[in-house]
């Protein structure tokens, strides 16, 4: 006991001096970056970085076991996002700096320049260092060659170079998505997952072609994300095709279907005449306008959950004079099927079934009021509509659940209310297709679809093979849903009486001028 | 007479309505950093229009030099084309601005909450009554009498502010956390002069400990995220992280001493 308090206080004296030492070297030995302080930068860690990354900067700050990815322990000396060479782990200041002046995107690591001041930022560099003992800059950079600007001929060149020998396909997929195929893991022994390439806003280092070239070139340390630089790896590339690749990864970012627009809160039903398309995969899908909501982590009521994997779930609806179809859809890197040999290979135990929900207020609100936004409330009772992906024994199901808050639930029997759902899976995305018809017989405990009203709605998705059960899933907060009526020939017929009394107004006052002149 | 005037009168009042629209637009947009809502700016209008047709028509001459143009159209022989044009202008516009009006639009409906409802007198947590305007953070004096163990203090707040707020309040409390955008309405942002620095100990405390659902209707407890924090912490990891949120953003808690 005494003796661990006493290493305690003994290691920040240690700390000062020796960051003291490295402070005087590294201004001594760099001219072209900033010169931080290591010393001013410890006050400024100790305020707003030991959080996360502790006081001994190992990563083990209070919020370690709650985030996803784990903060950085600086005294591995890996640095995930860096531009010096393979062969050299150390970092450029100006890595570091970048890190916290832009933060890292979908992570907690936020961007710090609204906070400290450019100095401040580069004294925390001069301290983050003093942690892995880099006193010394990088000795080799990457080399990048001449740029490949992008083009149509670069991008396939691109493809051909990821697709071949299964180069990257092997961990990120052929579409990119990083559907797993096989478990990966980080330096600290946890479980890291390929980026989905066709997600841009969510790369750490930026999806500019000049970062993802310098992923390529370095690799990520840290990780199994090898240097494709590297002359020893039966993989490598040159300068020239790891422009290729890096052109090619960035144009897999067209899907901007799933980027959430923070403006397009509702999900507009197209109404069509005669069927409904009876698959996920139907082409009619597509003419449909595509609403995509943030997925967040349910910390409201139960056990908590705080590492999540889904991040967004894209919305699409369709109805006719009887049914009312829905298109959910989301990337989620495993296909959980309980009991399947690859499927329980690749989760973390213990596997549970993948599964999405849609909820509705049981009556469409009047006013502005709504059922809480968590399962509904006592006098406000929500449906909720929940698809489940099935065991290797059991086929998908779809549950029809009423409930007054998350304590208060009743199994219903979807099949009644003739709701019924069909999936698909490929490439990490499901698909799943929810139908129920307008109406139903029991209206005091079903949702009656009428067209033309802002229906609240929200959905949660449960990935099962990241430990999501029960409470522990992700969510959204009430959005809208709107059966679009048609608008039919009203507007256009009115429009042609309008322009036509305008027309003859004009020309009776012609006609009654004329006499005049 | 008319011949020696550079533009004509029709002009100059067409020139001056569109001179203040788009002066208004400039002023809200580009002065005052707010764009004005359609409707204000389509009643100012109204007034500036008929204010400067009263102008242009005060006396007789001057009316008769405002519709002469016009009144030219059908009368003058020779503007038989630009007749016809209008003519033609007119009804096409008056049809399609009907039409637009007419197509239901699809936007979401508004949604008004109050931000900072009036904290009620009394309210329950923990199982017990407390009352608002008696409540004070136990920790509070410590500041002064012991700063040694505020720090303690304020540290372990931070701890429980790291494992269970950050996710949308943020690192930098400035209410823009991983999950801050997944919400509506948006996290605090604690940072903002207009929030924990407007507020006493004893308000965050029964926002805390009662959350979203804890708020009075006019705040739509419905769709607010807070979670029902007494469900997850103890008073006491309240009282704390409450002085971890002042310290942090530099701000000081309202009191009734210095009202």
């Amino acid at each position: 006991m005494n003796n661990r308090r006493l290493g305690k206080i003994m290691s920040p004296v240690n700390k000062l001096a020796l960051l003291t030492f490295c402070t005087a070297l590294f201004m001594a030995g760099s001219a072209a970056a900033k010169p931080g302080t290591a010393a001013k930068g410890k006050e400024i860690y100790d305020k707003r970085c030991t959080w996360c990354h502790g006081a001994e900067g190992a990563g083990d700050g209070a919020a370690k076991d709650r985030l996803n990815p784990p903060p950085r322990d600086f005294t591995s000396g890996n640095y995930k996002i860096r531009s010096s060479d393979f062969a050299d782990p150390t970092p450029n200041d100006e890595d570091i700096f970048r890190m916290i002046r832009d933060g890292m995107p979908n992570t907690a690591m936020p961007s710090w320049s609204d906070l400290l001041a450019e100095q401040d930022m580069w004294d925390l560099v001069a301290y983050v260092k003093t942690f892995a003992k880099y006193d010394k800059p990088p000795a080799k950079q990457v080399e990048y060659g001449t740029q490949v600007k992008s083009s149509a001929e670069s991008i396939e060149k691109g493809k051909k170079l990821f697709e071949e020998g299964d180069r990257c396909v092997e961990c990120h997929g052929k579409t990119g998505k990083g559907s797993a195929s096989k478990r990966l893991k980080g330096d600290a022994g946890e479980r890291t997952w390929p980026r989905n390439l066709t997600k841009p806003w969510i790369f750490r280092g930026s999806n500019d072609p000049k970062d993802i070239y310098t992923r390529i070139s370095t690799g990520i340390a840290g990780t199994e994300m090898p240097s494709f630089a590297d002359p020893k790896s039966k993989k490598k590339l040159t300068d020239e095709e790891r422009w290729h690749v890096a052109n090619y990864v960035a144009s897999l970012a067209k899907g901007k279907d799933k980027k959430v627009n923070a403006e397009n809160t509702v999900v507009k039903a197209d109404k069509v005449e005669g069927e409904l398309p009876g698959t996920p995969e139907d082409a009619a899908w597509e003419k449909t306008a595509p609403t995509t909501f943030y997925l967040v982590p349910q910390i409201i009521g139960g056990e908590r959950f705080f590492t999540p994997s889904d991040d967004t779930i894209t919305v699409r609806a369709m109805y006719n004079d009887k049914t009312v179809a829905m298109l959910l859809e989301w990337d989620d890197r495993t296909k959980s099927i309980p009991g399947d040999d690859l499927a329980e290979k690749l989760a973390d135990a213990p596997i549970a079934e993948d599964g999405v929900a849609v909820q509705l207020p049981v009556v469409i609100p009047k006013e502005m009021q709504k059922p809480y936004f968590g399962m509904g409330d006592a006098a406000n009772p929500v449906n909720i509509w929940h698809w489940k992906s099935g065991t290797k024994d059991a086929p998908e199901t779809i549950n029809l659940i009423n409930s007054k808050g998350f304590k208060e639930i009743e199994k219903r029997d979807a099949a009644g209310a003739s709701l019924k759902a069909k999936s698909s899976y490929s490439d990490g995305t499901w698909k799943v297709l929810i139908t129920r018809p307008l109406t139903t017989s029991s209206a005091d405990k079903d949702i009656q679809f009428s067209e033309g009203r802002f229906i609240p709605v929200a959905f949660a998705a449960w990935d099962g093979s990241n430990s999501e059960k029960g409470s522990k899933h992700t969510m959204t907060t009430w959005y809208w849903l709107l059966l679009k009526p048609a608008t039919g020939s009203k507007p256009l017929i009115t429009a042609l009486i309008v322009a036509g009394l305008f027309l003859g107004g004009l020309l009776w006052w012609a006609r009654s001028a004329k006499p005049a002149a | 007479m008319a011949q020696k005037r550079r533009i004509p009168r029709l002009l100059q009042l067409a020139l001056i309505i569109i001179g203040v629209c788009f002066a208004f637009i400039l002023l809200f947009d580009v002065v005052l950093h707010q764009i004005i809502p359609k409707s204000l700016l389509t009643m100012y209008m109204l007034f500036v229009t008929a204010g400067t047709v009263m102008v242009f028509t005060f006396t007789e001459e001057g009316a008769q030099e405002l519709v002469g143009p016009i009144k030219a159209l059908v009368e003058d022989p020779s503007k038989k084309m630009v007749r016809n044009v209008v003519f033609v202008i007119v009804p096409l516009l008056a049809g399609y601005y009907t039409y637009t009006s007419m197509m239901p639009s699809f936007e979401a409906p508004m949604e008004l909450r109050t931000i900072h409802p009036a904290p009620p007198g009394k309210f329950k947590a923990y199982g017990k009554s407390y009352n608002l305007s008696k409540l004070e953070n136990p920790y509070r004096k410590f500041e002064k009498e012991d700063p040694a163990k505020f720090k303690g203090l304020v540290k372990e707040g931070g701890d429980v502010y790291i494992q269970n707020c950050q996710y949308c309040h943020g690192d930098k409390l400035d209410g823009n956390g991983p999950y801050a955008s997944g919400l509506n309405p948006t996290p605090l942002n604690f940072q903002d002069v207009g929030t924990i620095a407007q507020l006493q100990e004893s308000f965050l405390f029964w926002r805390i400990s009662t959350g979203g659902p804890g708020l009075p209707a006019e705040a739509a407890p419905w769709i607010s995220a807070m979670p029902v924090w007494q469900d997850y912490l103890t008073e006491d990891e309240i009282w704390k992280v409450i002085l971890f949120l002042y310290n942090y953003t530099g701000r000081a808690p309202r009191s009734w001493a210095n009202e």
